[in-house]
């Protein structure tokens, strides 16, 4: 596995993947700081760039940005308290309170601090756990896989935000347009009501962007009225305000290593997701802290604890997306779209069919945190100016994005129609709380489901004990429970702590 | 050297025809060249193409333009070219599933008759491969179990070339089995190697690198290949008919011969540098090329093979 990982430095350091890495990096710092765009959306955004270019540069930009985006929230979660992310909640609640007592600079700083430990850790653990965990997951035939999925479809009960039926149905909307279509298996015609161009079904770039980003938009246009909040970083006459001493980063560090081992292990749970993993280590934080009374009011431990789990769930989300093929959240469910896209299906196989191809990612993630950090230190004023443009400005160019994007996947005018048709579709389904997300997730599973299904009904035939007779199975429908139970619990606590409740 | 023969045969002809015409018309070609490949990036079609687009771009002096257009089955891109002008500006990366079967077994926009074949450059036989501890040791035991007890076999779809391939060969051969569908050639090597299936329907480069670890075995192939030398062919076998993918080009109906003729030119030259045997023997291909009314003839008799088997499935 060494030989594998230096053999991936190799091929990442390169001017190729270096300027991708580099490119995503700033994009995602400065889409991830303008107030609106999520990191979901600046990657969905840059998804159409990356076809032209090797998967191994595609990837490692696509992954930049994602790592840059979420760090990225946390600036004006800071600056001007709009967390991006539900996840920067707890980041804007003492960032903001350090940035009105004029130590920006030292909010900042630590929060880039943390985002990068966060992301190394859960990086190394991504590469050492995830190729060991695939050998035992290829042992997994179809019977087995269609528990898997059966599992990876339980995420949603607990991404689905307030209400369980309401993600429910938007995972069956996402199942239903999946369907449309040729049939891989049959080949008959689903759905295609005689237009030949409907055979391929839908274009999965054009639907996303659709979906995911247009919408969003909109919600720009409708609220228009709301005045325009200038970015500022304080400047406080006393230069340790505006920095992280090395003692301060020592002081915190447990702190930061306990919370990214927090947020690792969630990641690496399918559908808990960032603001989960932010909350348990914001409260494990002050649970042992020595001054748990500063914590929400400028506790640069708060922050800490925060940036560095929700950061770290950035690494670990990629180990059941790349050995088990379950996107742990909605980003991972997107990148593994756009692993698709560049031919590299995730699951076990992917080590072995394109094991030079995936170490170089993970050899580009690594890079990625060094760039990130080098980056984002000599440039806040940069990225505070970028993100502080007019939202005139910015929204307009988001949609010219959006539409040549949607264009170039496969330069095709139709794509331009589903364009439309899924952002009218997403922008319906915020109106009504149907999550876009959760649909995502269950219109890139359900051909996995439905291949993996029809191959086991094949060699069971009529003895369908044989879906009960090896222990994978039974693992998974096990662990299928404890979550639709876990997540119902989980529903019930939220209920009683509704602020909480509302950021996770 | 009767390739040869024929070679400089077409190329005579293509320089008479380009000579004779070239008054009249303005010469072919003169803008960029559109291919489109109806399957995904990477895949076996998809390189074939592009090597051939690659090498031919120089003997055309325009720019070959390889499009992905996926989806359908082949048939979203196979009908996009059907319905492009008959320039010879637009061309169709034709292979077994677009143009034989999906029109025979689905209902497509288009048929063999909407196209002229151009040329077909490669070639890969099919194979029945079995896990290495399968108890088929040959193709004559697989037909015995197969006949007494229910064997699964890797496929890629109910209507696809490799389950209409295989039903021909299982009928000639008297047994039946059990299709389970995967995405790929290469998936259900995957399934026949971790125990799942019995047996996979497979082309030298999905099962290539398994026969070679020693994890499978392959019991019978369309035709003798260096590669794998043990294994019998189906001819050896008394089955009749030839079961492969192969991988060509077509133009839209009533595209000007003198397009033909230019295109043939240059891929016969094409076929004879070795740097393009080369790119072919990298990615498992078999070169295979072929033109000419001998061929279409051999084609259309193909295509009959499948609407028979069509019309016999219906039946039943």
């Amino acid at each position: 596995m060494f030989d594998n990982i230096i053999s991936g430095f190799t091929s990442i350091l390169a001017v190729g993947p270096i300027l991708g890495i580099i490119a995503g990096v700033v994009i995602g710092i400065t889409f991830g700081a303008i107030p609106g765009i999520s990191a979901i959306m600046a990657i969905a955004i840059i998804l159409p760039m990356t076809f032209y270019v090797d998967p191994i540069i595609g990837i490692t930009m696509l992954l930049a940005v994602y790592k840059a985006g979420i760090y990225g929230g946390s600036i004006s979660a800071i600056l001007i308290n709009t967390p991006g992310a539900a996840a920067s909640f707890l980041t804007a609640q003492d960032g903001h309170a350090l940035t009105k007592a004029g130590k920006a600079g030292k909010a900042l700083d630590m929060s880039l601090f943390a985002s990068v430990s966060g992301e190394m850790l859960a990086t190394l653990v991504l590469i050492l756990v995830a190729a060991p965990f695939s050998l035992i997951s290829l042992q997994a035939g179809p019977i087995e896989k269609v528990f898997l999925l059966l599992f990876a479809f339980t995420v949603i009960g607990s991404m689905a935000g307030e209400s369980i039926p309401r993600g429910l149905l938007s995972c069956c909307l996402g199942m239903l347009f999946a369907m449309v279509g040729m049939s891989s298996i049959t080949g008959a015609a689903r759905f295609t009501f005689g237009y030949t161009e409907l055979m391929g079904g839908f274009t999965f770039t054009p639907m996303l962007i659709g979906i995911l980003v247009m919408p969003e938009v909109f919600n720009v246009i409708r609220k228009r009225k709301i005045p325009h909040q200038e970015m500022m970083i304080t400047h406080s006459p006393n230069p340790a305000d505006n920095r992280i001493s090395f003692k301060e980063f020592r002081s915190v560090f447990s702190t930061i290593l306990k919370s990214s081992g927090i947020g690792t292990f969630i990641g690496a749970l399918p559908g808990l997701g960032s603001s989960t993993a932010a909350f348990i280590a914001y409260g494990e934080a002050k649970r042992t802290s020595k001054k748990p009374k500063e914590y929400g009011k400028g506790s640069v431990e708060g922050i800490a604890a925060a940036e560095s789990a929700n950061n770290a769930v950035c690494g670990s989300s990629m180990i059941p997306m790349l050995t088990l093929s379950i996107p742990g959240d909605d980003v991972a469910a997107l990148l593994m779209g756009a692993f698709l896209i560049h031919g590299l299906t995730p699951g076990p196989m992917i080590f072995f069919e394109h094991t030079e191809t995936i170490y170089a990612i993970f050899a580009g993630f690594l890079i990625t945190d060094l760039f990130l950090l080098g980056i984002a230190r000599s440039g806040f004023k940069f990225f505070v100016k970028m993100a502080s443009l007019r939202r005139y400005y910015i929204f307009p160019c988001v949609t010219v994005f959006a539409f040549t994007g949607a264009f170039t996947a496969g330069q095709n005018m139709d794509d331009i129609l589903v364009l439309i048709a899924f952002t009218v579709m997403g922008y319906g389904m915020r109106l009504v709380g149907l999550n876009p997300a959760v649909f995502i997730i269950g219109f890139i599973l359900t051909p996995f489901l439905e291949q993996n299904l029809d191959q086991a009904m094949s060699i069971v035939g009529t003895d369908y004990h044989l879906f009960f007779a090896s222990p994978f199975s039974w693992v998974f429908i096990a662990l299928s429970v404890f979550f639709v139970f876990s997540s119902m619990r989980m529903k019930q606590k939220s209920a009683s702590a509704p602020l909480q409740g509302k950021a996770a | 050297m009767k390739n040869l023969n024929k070679t400089l045969a077409t190329l005579t002809a293509a320089v008479t025809v380009t000579f004779a015409s070239g008054a009249v018309l303005a010469a072919y070609p003169e803008k960029p060249i559109n291919v489109i490949v109806p399957w995904g990036a990477g895949g076996d079609s998809d390189l074939t193409t592009r090597i051939w687009a690659d090498a031919v771009e120089k003997e055309l002096g325009v720019p070959v333009v390889v499009i992905n257009k996926t989806g359908g089955g082949g048939v979203v891109g196979t009908s996009f070219v059907a319905r492009a002008k008959n320039d010879g500006y637009t061309l169709i990366n034709a292979g077994l599933s677009n143009m034989l079967v999906t029109p025979n077994f689905s209902n497509t926009p288009y048929n063999f008759d909407t196209f002229t074949p151009v040329v077909k450059y490669t070639s890969v036989p099919l194979a029945i491969v079995v896990a290495k501890d399968s108890p088929y040791k040959t193709f004559d035991d697989f037909i015995t179990g197969a006949k007494s007890k229910r064997v699964t076999q890797g496929s890629w779809g109910a209507s696809s070339s490799g389950t209409i391939m295989a039903n021909i060969i299982a009928n000639q051969a008297g047994y039946t089995t059990k299709y389970v569908h995967a995405k790929s050639a290469a998936d259900s090597m995957v399934s026949v190697v971790g125990g799942h299936i019995d047996s996979a329907l497979s082309f030298p480069p999905a099962f290539g690198p398994h026969v070679k670890a020693d994890r499978a075995r392959a019991l019978v192939i369309n035709q003798k290949m260096d590669a794998f030398p043990g294994v019998p062919t189906f001819a050896d076998y008394g089955i009749k008919g030839s079961f492969g993918g192969w991988s060509g080009l077509f133009a839209p109906k009533g595209v000007p011969q003198e397009v033909i003729d230019k295109l043939t030119a240059a891929t016969a030259k094409a076929m004879k540098d070795p740097k393009v045997l080369a790119a072919y023997q990298n990615i498992g291909a078999l070169v295979d090329f072929r033109h000419g009314p001998e061929w279409v003839s051999d084609l259309e008799e193909t295509y009959k093979i499948y609407t028979d088997e069509a019309a016999r499935v219906s039946k039943k």
